[in-house]
């Protein structure tokens, strides 16, 4: 118990760090949002000044980051100069957009790799296994902005998919029904790069811990036992398999936010990614940080989680960290 | 009237704590009040059971490890750092023989580099200079020369502790501290490295401080023998006394080494 | 020798690549910025190798493009006026290396017809040329982030590992701070807070630094794992014996145990930095035109038209291909030379 506690207590402080790090970034940095309106000389330098100072863009560091914390303790995390309204309001839905398409392609990602990963492993170097080996290392090699590029001229080209977007246009006024089907086909051509992107690793890294756990002895003495080996593949490699896997999990999980980033600009997706980029171009620096340190909570929310489940399911692990 | 000992030790002291900060920790005395001296030419045997001190103090000796307490004096003059805490001065004078053979002599380097090393590090001599040295060392301890070139791993336990040896007298030492440096040998192979040793010690007018468990082969090699238990210098004589009185031998060594076999387990000799 | 055989078709395909961007001077018929307002998105020219009386010579020809009228975009040969190809020209200047400066190029042909061979883009610049000075760009910045990196980690590793006790703590601590930050997200943060409009030499510079900031950590820590056993080696305390210093301990001999770690990360992180520099080009943040870089030479497929009609455009897309996948392959081989398996990170 104490363990877990003390890795909670060090999630908790590696996120102030992180928030911290965002904060002397902006420090740093030179430009502010303001930058471009001193350049348009319809306004007056008194105005943008005063502009800042009801921004708070004056105070000292310390005082900008406790207000921030402040803000972040009343849900709002910060204020977006660009939208003039509280980043949280701006973070929460494309969050959730971001979040939709992720956890429908790590889901079916896992779905597909676990399954094929396992076979390969069974079967090894038959026909299966190579077929699974050749494939995702073409996958592998074919960086993610060609796969986003490639799918969205199939969609433009072939006009299944459409060619981008949530939601078709007028989608308001559907019906309830008709509205999940229209994401649905939205979703798919997404959907489809992220699984491709992240398949190839987590087949290869199944497969590699399958394989593991078939060559030690135990199951090796198993198969001379007599025990059938659907049983040894289930029963006696597959929890074995099941450490390294369930890093590999946490680390899905931990890039729920942050995987979909270049997917969602090519597919136009409103999620948090283009919010991201906009912010940056735009120089709202707020929203950055808030895009940052959201993206951070659910990466270490992840790690931790992997260790949570480590410890349930391994008992060795249980044994050491526990004691 | 105080005679000047070659290597005299005087109240050294080291304890460890054991447990991180946040444990209860508890403290072993490694070395407790140890006075030794050894004079030029003489070969002392220091007996103890694993975990007695033994290899503390032959690392504070060589200045891998720094006493809490005491002094160390090497022909009169202090090794220790005069401002810093307890610093000990590494001198070219005091060389260790380590147990381990093919741990002390790094795999990646070959048998002349190996030799080559302590002068390399010193910046003494020229390239030609290190060389001949090294060769000359190679001769003295009774490798051939062709070997030169091998690694460590191409040559025998008792080919290597040569090696070992070789460097060692590279920097023409004129102390050799032996830890535990026979163990893991074949008798014959002991029996010939003894030999060498007792050679080099003609030749070079060397004094040796065997550090080993082993009272038979203190008692054959050394003047005199002292026993360490548990960080204390309990006794010193010549061999003859120990053989004559087995019961001592048997008392501080045999049925004590069973009994605090877990006591010795927590100190780190 | 069974080892080896892997290494060989990866590593001359990447020293292929990069010999042939760095010498884009001579390989590249025009300079990255020479435009023909005449010919956008030109396909790539057909080569003649007979005239237009039918004879065959060995050395080819070019026509003269003519833009069809009332048809945007369509071009139609003229074949009245051909062009033979000329090899081992003199041209415009160029410099390889920063050292060698040439004027000599492989291929060109005299004007009014143009040597297209992957096609024009929008503002008609020749696409091969425009591929290989980018080429150069993406792979050194990939090349030198990777360097600054690995460079970074082995320092920190090593000081960290070495000295134990509260400078170990705090790179630590720093360590899992960056690797607590999402990879793509700690890159766009740092780029957003360093200046938007910089010069392509200084944005330059920039990437790399940025981009060896953010993958420091990962190295460091497999380093700094390394170091520790290394230090309790009984042949570095005997040499601390002999009276070596902390920085000759390290050089000589705990630092050599790590060079072949270094060179495997360094083989993972490079096809990723030229990925995230061709990212964060597709979507402006990177270096800007008219300097070319394969990112920003396919941000142009944001467009319908282009995506759709001009297939030459995917040129850069291609390369990148070829070139992550002999980097993977040469990964792959080094750490099966490594430690007998290759693992995915």
């Amino acid at each position: 118990m104490k363990y877990l506690a003390h890795r909670v207590l060090q999630s908790f402080f590696l996120l102030v760090g992180v928030s911290v790090l965002s904060f002397i970034f902006v420090e740093l940095s030179p430009g502010n949002y303001f930058d471009e309106m001193r350049l348009d000389p319809r306004i007056s330098s008194e105005t943008v000044s005063r502009l800042r100072m009801q921004y708070g863009l004056d105070r000292p560091l310390p005082v900008r980051y406790a207000r921030w914390l402040d803000s972040v303790a009343k849900g709002q995390f910060g204020f977006s100069f660009a939208y003039n309204a509280p980043v949280a309001s701006l973070l929460w839905p494309r969050a959730r957009n971001t979040l939709v398409l992720t956890g429908s392609a790590t889901l079916l990602a896992w779905m597909i790799a676990l399954p094929l990963g396992i076979l390969s492993a069974a079967r090894r170097n038959g026909l299966v296994d190579h077929a699974t080996l050749l494939f995702t290392a073409l996958l592998l090699a074919i960086p993610d902005l060609l796969l986003a590029l490639g799918l969205l001229l199939f969609a433009v080209r072939t006009a299944l998919l459409p060619a981008g977007g949530m939601m078709a246009v007028g989608s308001e006024e559907m019906g309830a029904w008709d509205q999940t089907k229209n994401l649905a086909i939205h979703m798919i051509g997404p959907v489809l790069v992220l699984v491709l992107a992240c398949l190839p690793t987590l087949v290869r890294h199944t497969r590699a811990a399958m394989v593991d756990a078939l060559n030690l002895p135990f199951a090796r003495a198993a198969r001379t036992h007599g025990i059938s080996p659907r049983r040894i593949l289930f029963r006696h490699a597959f929890p074995v398999a099941l450490n390294p896997l369930i890093s590999l999990f946490a680390l899905s999980i931990g890039s729920l936010l942050s995987a979909s980033l270049l997917t969602e600009v090519v597919f136009s997706w409103p999620g948090l990614g283009p919010l991201l980029l906009e912010a940056i171009l735009g120089r709202d620096f707020y929203v950055v940080t808030g895009a940052v340190v959201l993206a951070s909570v659910f990466l270490v929310c992840g790690t931790l989680l992997g260790d949570f489940l480590l410890i349930a399911v391994d008992p060795r692990i249980r044994m050491e960290k526990l004691a | 009237m105080p005679e000047t000992h070659l290597l005299e030790v005087r109240g050294l002291t080291k304890t460890r704590t054991q447990g991180r900060w946040w444990q209860r920790q508890f403290e072993v005395c490694a070395l407790d009040n140890v006075d030794l001296t050894l004079d030029a030419g003489q070969t002392l045997a220091l007996v103890g059971q694993s975990g007695a001190g033994k290899t503390t103090l032959a690392m504070c000796l060589v200045g891998l490890e720094q006493p809490d307490d005491g002094d160390i004096l090497f022909d009169g003059k202090s090794l220790l750092e005069p401002d810093r805490k307890r610093r000990v001065r590494p001198r070219q004078d005091i060389q260790l023989i380590f147990q381990d053979s093919s741990g002390a002599l790094s795999p990646h380097m070959s048998a002349a580099q190996i030799l080559e090393e302590p002068l390399l590090i010193r910046r003494q001599g020229n390239r030609e200079d290190r060389r001949e040295r090294a060769l000359g060392a190679m001769q003295q301890v009774g490798l051939p020369l062709s070997w030169k070139n091998r690694r460590p791993h191409e040559l025998s336990g008792g080919q290597r502790q040569r090696l070992a040896i070789a460097r060692a007298l590279v920097t023409e030492p004129r102390v050799l501290i032996l830890d535990e440096a026979l163990a893991g040998l074949d008798l014959s192979v002991q029996g010939q490295i003894v030999n060498l040793l007792i050679d080099l010690q003609i030749e070079r007018s060397l004094s040796y401080l065997y550090i080993t468990h082993d009272v038979e082969l203190a008692a054959r090699v050394a003047d005199e023998v002292a026993i360490l238990y548990q960080g204390r210098i309990v006794r010193r004589a010549p061999p003859e006394t120990f053989m004559a009185n087995a019961r001592l031998a048997s008392t501080v060594l045999g049925r004590s080494d069973a009994s605090d076999l877990s006591l010795g387990a927590h100190m780190g000799a | 020798m069974s080892k080896g055989k892997h290494f060989v078709v990866p590593m001359v395909c990447v020293a292929a690549v990069h010999l042939v961007t760095f010498l884009s001077g001579f390989f590249a018929p025009y300079d990255y910025s020479e435009q023909d307002r005449h010919l956008p998105y030109a396909p790539p020219s057909t080569l003649h190798f007979r005239d237009a009386q039918g004879t065959w010579h060995w050395r080819p020809s070019v026509c003269a493009l003519v833009e069809r009228p009332e048809q945007f975009g369509v071009y139609e040969e003229d074949r009245t006026r051909c062009f033979p190809l000329a090899f081992f020209t003199r041209g415009y200047r160029y410099s390889a290396f920063w050292l060698i400066q040439s004027d000599r190029h492989l291929l060109a042909v005299t004007p009014p017809a143009k040597i297209f061979l992957l096609g024009s883009d929008g503002y008609g610049r020749d696409e091969l040329s425009r591929l290989l000075y980018g080429g150069r760009l993406s792979l050194c910045a990939g090349l030198l982030a990777a360097a600054s990196s690995v460079g970074l980690g082995l320092l920190l590793g090593t000081v960290a590992g070495y000295y134990g006790g509260w400078c170990d703590a705090i790179v630590m601590r720093c360590v899992e701070l960056f690797l607590a930050l999402p990879w793509l997200y700690l890159l766009f943060a740092l780029r957003a807070f360093l200046p938007l409009h910089v010069s392509p030499s200084q944005a330059f510079l920039l990437l790399i630094a940025v981009l060896g900031i953010v993958g420091w950590a990962r190295p460091a820590r497999l380093i700094r794992g390394i170091v520790l056993s290394e230090k309790e080696r009984t042949y570095v305390l005997a040499a601390r014996m002999f009276g070596g210093s902390d920085f000759y301990l390290m050089h000589q001999h705990i630092a050599p145990r790590t060079y072949g770690l270094l060179l495997t990360q360094a083989a993972l992180l490079v096809p990723q930095y030229i990925l995230a520099e061709v990212t964060l080009s597709f979507l402006g943040l990177g270096v800007a035109e008219p300097v070319p870089s394969w990112g920003n030479m396919l941000a142009a497929l944001q467009q319908y038209d282009v995506l759709v009609s001009y297939w030459w455009i995917w040129a850069p897309g291609f390369a990148l291909f070829l070139v992550c996948i002999n980097y993977w392959r040469l990964a792959s081989a080094m750490q099966v030379a490594a430690e007998g398996t290759a693992h995915w990170q």
